[in-house]
């Protein structure tokens, strides 16, 4: 049974089985969702033999974290697509000259935003699509591939032939203005 | 660098860093900077889980591919590594028959148990309606236990094999639905005992929950949460 067929509470299940040191159910975790975490492995790291190498990290981090995960938080595939994707990302964050840092202080908002609760990934794809849609396309574009392909800043730009700092206040103006559409 | 790009028209005072940090954009030190501001707040840690639920409705446009059928085993290995050892008797213990007579023998005992049990004066009418009974065990554990509640907030504990680890406890733990386990306790080898529900278990409780006893150091998980591997564990049923 792939991912996709796996209702989100058997795959909640089996993480909390994972935090009690339960092997057989890592091991249905494992069948379940490993070939949706190659391909994020895949699709960042673009390389098939360091993809293979991520995806062991990355099943031996999710054991080891398992109880970290907060069902009601983040839906379950999601936290193990972003565990896979975060690791894909060090991996390339590790390997990039650093950079010119900016460095401003982090706007904490008063009353913050509700906090959020787990959604289905298929219940909020319209929404970001009708977002995505309200940018410019190639700054949508932009967008999608910071998340899906991990591109840096540096890679963004030299894709759409912008300078960096046009590109950084491309991505920003854009978050900001995903961000109200989203929580409108 | 400057903010400057994003101080003119509309974007005065604001910024997107948290989503930056989501999408991966910032330096290795600004990500680890923001990473541990966002830890250390709450408005910050529901903002990150507004962009990783937002963002992860993309997630379908990464493709399933499936892994090498190779890797599995290197990733056992590795995250099983300190926990896999020989055992002197693997060839007995792996035998589907002695597993499959020791899982009969337990619940035989678990029914003598609730048949003893049932011979008990209840301490009111409503308990009897609200008997449960779990039979504890593990795959490649000898650690086995009876557990047996009776309504009156405690359960009991019987442990039918396994014997005490130097300088480690067995430690109970109810598992409801999702939510994280909430430890019961350590309990004894070898002898019965009984464990008070605490109100937060009590909150879940019934047909449904799961025990499991895992080893933890001695005295027990010393944050709440399990650690060592599960030696037995089993769901909670009606009788």
């Amino acid at each position: 049974m792939s991912v996709m067929q796996t209702p989100s509470a058997d795959i909640a299940d089996l993480i909390a089985r994972c935090a009690l040191r339960d092997r057989a159910a890592f091991r249905i975790l494992y069948e379940r969702t490993s070939a949706k975490l190659f391909g994020v492995t895949l699709r960042i790291l673009k390389d098939r033999s360091e993809a293979e190498e991520a995806i062991q990290e990355v099943y031996v981090k999710i054991w080891q974290r398992a109880d970290r995960y907060v069902a009601g938080n983040t839906s379950p595939i999601s936290w193990l697509v972003a565990v896979a994707r975060n690791h894909s990302l060090d991996i390339l964050r590790a390997r990039r000259p650093p950079a010119d840092d900016i460095d401003v202080a982090l706007e904490i908002p008063d009353s913050g935003p509700t906090p959020e609760r787990a959604t289905e990934d298929s219940q909020e794809r319209g929404r970001i699509e009708h977002c995505l849609g309200t940018l410019e396309p190639d700054r949508a574009d932009a967008v999608r591939g910071a998340y899906l392909d991990g591109y840096s800043y540096e890679e963004l730009a030299s894709r759409h032939a912008v300078p960096l700092n046009t590109m950084r206040t491309w991505l920003r103006r854009s978050l900001i203005r995903l961000k109200d559409c989203l929580s409108a | 660098m400057s903010m400057s790009d994003d101080s003119s028209s509309d974007y005065a005072g604001r910024n997107a860093l948290v989503a930056e940090y989501v999408l991966g954009l910032l330096s290795a030190a600004e990500h680890e900077r923001v990473g541990r501001l966002i830890e250390d707040d709450q408005a910050l840690r529901a903002e990150r889980d507004f962009w990783v639920n937002r963002f992860a409705a993309l997630n379908s446009e990464y493709e399933e591919t499936p892994v090498p059928s190779h890797i599995y085993a290197a990733i056992e290995a590795r995250a099983f590594g300190d926990l896999v050892k020989p055992r002197p008797v693997q060839s007995l213990w792996n035998s589907l028959m002695v597993w499959r007579g020791i899982a009969a023998g337990a619940l035989a005992v678990a029914v003598a148990a609730v048949g003893f049990n049932l011979m008990q004066p209840a301490p009111d009418v409503g308990a009897l309606t609200t008997q449960l009974v779990a039979a504890l065990e593990e795959e490649g554990s000898n650690v086995k236990f009876v557990a047996l509640y009776d309504g009156s907030g405690n359960v009991r504990l019987t442990a039918l094999s396994g014997e005490a680890v130097p300088d480690k406890d067995f430690e109970l733990w109810a598992i409801q639905g999702d939510n994280a386990p909430i430890s019961m306790g350590v309990i004894p080898v070898n002898e019965r005992s009984a464990v008070t529900i605490s109100p937060e278990v009590m909150a879940g409780w019934g047909e449904g929950s799961v025990l499991a006893i895992t080893l933890e150091q001695a005295g027990g998980s010393p944050d709440g949460n399990p650690h060592g591997p599960i030696v037995a564990k089993g769901a909670v049923t009606k009788i």
